[in-house]
């Protein structure tokens, strides 16, 4: 092959990498601004239902995500921001109903033992008033 | 030249094609979006509690898989494939959630109905206590009742006793009763009976009055009446005269009410003299009927031989 194939050869690569770009990732430039917001809520949601303390993980993927969102927004690079709000939105979601389940299962828990004593001092009670 | 720049655009296609789809159709992230699926799609308090969360979860599958097979990079099949299964999850904290809530309002109601069984046991326990406390207290003055009842009705009866005991002594003092081993011996004389007749006179009468008052007020006594005469006349017609007049008497009494079973009589004629015959008032003395009172519920022994 001689220089002027090689270089030819260059070119026609550049354009495919460009071309393949192209194909797979439809380019977004709609603000994500939008996106963002919904997750940054949703995260406050999650916080304030109890996440940080009854669903660690799931918060603080979602709130690594967040924080890239903003750098890929701030880097005008709206597609990624526009992906990493809606991953840190799902991932707040899950923190936030995992925290309401956790919280709604103790207070279950509490009743049904509440009950169970309950139980007992009305057998014991009866039983001694059988005796 | 030509060529080779058709053999270049041949060769770019090639790589576009493999940045694109390194073809695997699945990823591990999309076959345990897959498998949380399936999971969620068997849990029944899914379609209870989350139907909503789960649609969209379903939804979000969906479009995973269909990158999938529209052969898209691993990178957006992962990306949407990470979404579905967080929703997932999502919808199965939902599920929890609620199921937890409304086990939370069961045990509410269950707690609830159980204290208000264990209050109303508890009243019930009181109110038969009190019960139970009030029959007590009811046979306590029942008893103290009876008690009491039982004092006065002896007290009565030894008042009547007393009483029938004073009003017997003062009867027998009235009719010269004389204290002997068969009994008190109350003795009708002569005076008290029609000459030489068994029929008693008014005084006669009184007399045996009194003692079926005496009888009357004790009904554990028994009398015996004995008729005796003097020695004047035939011993036949004296003991004829004797029974008559003893007949006399108990029939008197039993005119008085005295039952005739708890009445004896005998007649001795001229036996058992009080006194010797030799002389009109000791012949009077010896005319004359006995009449034994019986000690409380006691027979009266026979009279000793004659003399």
């Amino acid at each position: 092959m001689d220089t002027k194939s090689i270089n030819l050869l260059t070119r026609v690569g550049a354009a495919a990498v460009v071309l393949s770009l192209a194909a797979c990732a439809s380019p977004e430039k709609t603000p994500a601004t939008a996106a963002v917001a919904v997750s940054h809520n949703a995260v406050e949601n999650a916080v304030s239902a109890g996440a940080p303390e009854l669903a660690p993980t799931e918060i603080n993927a979602a709130r690594d995500k967040m924080m890239r969102a903003n750098q890929a927004l701030a880097a005008k690079d709206y597609k990624a921001a526009r992906e990493l709000a809606v991953q840190a939105q799902v991932d707040a979601k899950l923190a936030q109903s995992k925290a309401n389940s956790a919280k709604a299962t103790a207070a279950a828990n509490a009743l049904n033992e509440d009950l169970r004593v309950l139980r007992q001092e009305v057998d014991r009670a009866n039983s001694d008033q059988q005796q | 030249m030509k060529l080779n720049f058709l053999k270049a655009i041949a060769l770019a296609g090639t790589v576009g094609l493999t940045a694109c789809s390194t073809v695997p159709t699945t990823t591990p992230t999309l076959d345990e979006a897959r498998a949380d699926f399936v999971a969620a799609n068997n849990n029944p308090q899914i379609a209870t509690y989350a139907p909503m969360e789960f649609k969209q979860a379903g939804e979000s599958l969906d479009r995973a898989n269909q990158a999938a097979a529209n052969k898209e990079s691993l990178d957006t099949i992962d990306r949407l494939a990470y979404v579905a299964k967080q929703r997932i999850a999502t919808a199965q904290e939902v599920a929890k959630a609620k199921t937890a809530e409304s086990q939370v309002a069961k045990a509410g109601r269950e707690r609830d109905r159980v204290q208000l069984e264990a209050r109303t046991a508890e009243a019930d326990r009181a109110k038969r206590d009190a019960a139970t406390a009030q029959a007590q207290a009811a046979q306590a003055q029942a008893q103290a009742q009876d008690a009491q009842a039982q004092a006065a009705a002896a007290q009565q009866q030894a008042a009547q006793q007393t009483e029938r005991a004073s009003r017997l002594e003062a009867l027998l003092v009235e009719l010269h009763a004389q204290k002997t081993e068969r009994g008190m011996v109350v003795t009708i004389g002569d005076v008290l009976f029609a000459t030489d007749r068994a029929e008693l006179n008014a005084n006669g009468m009184a007399t045996v009055r009194k003692l079926a008052d005496i009888m009357t007020q004790n009904p554990g006594r028994t009398v015996m009446v004995e008729g005796f005469t003097d020695s004047t006349g035939g011993a036949a017609h004296n003991k004829d005269l004797s029974e008559r007049r003893a007949a006399s008497v108990a029939q008197a009494l039993t005119s008085q009410g005295v039952p005739r079973e708890r009445i004896a009589m005998r007649g001795y004629g001229e036996a058992f003299p009080v006194a010797s015959n030799d002389s009109a008032s000791n012949r009077q003395l010896n005319r004359r009927v006995e009449i034994v009172l019986s000690n409380e519920g006691a027979t009266i022994p026979p009279r000793a031989a004659q003399r």
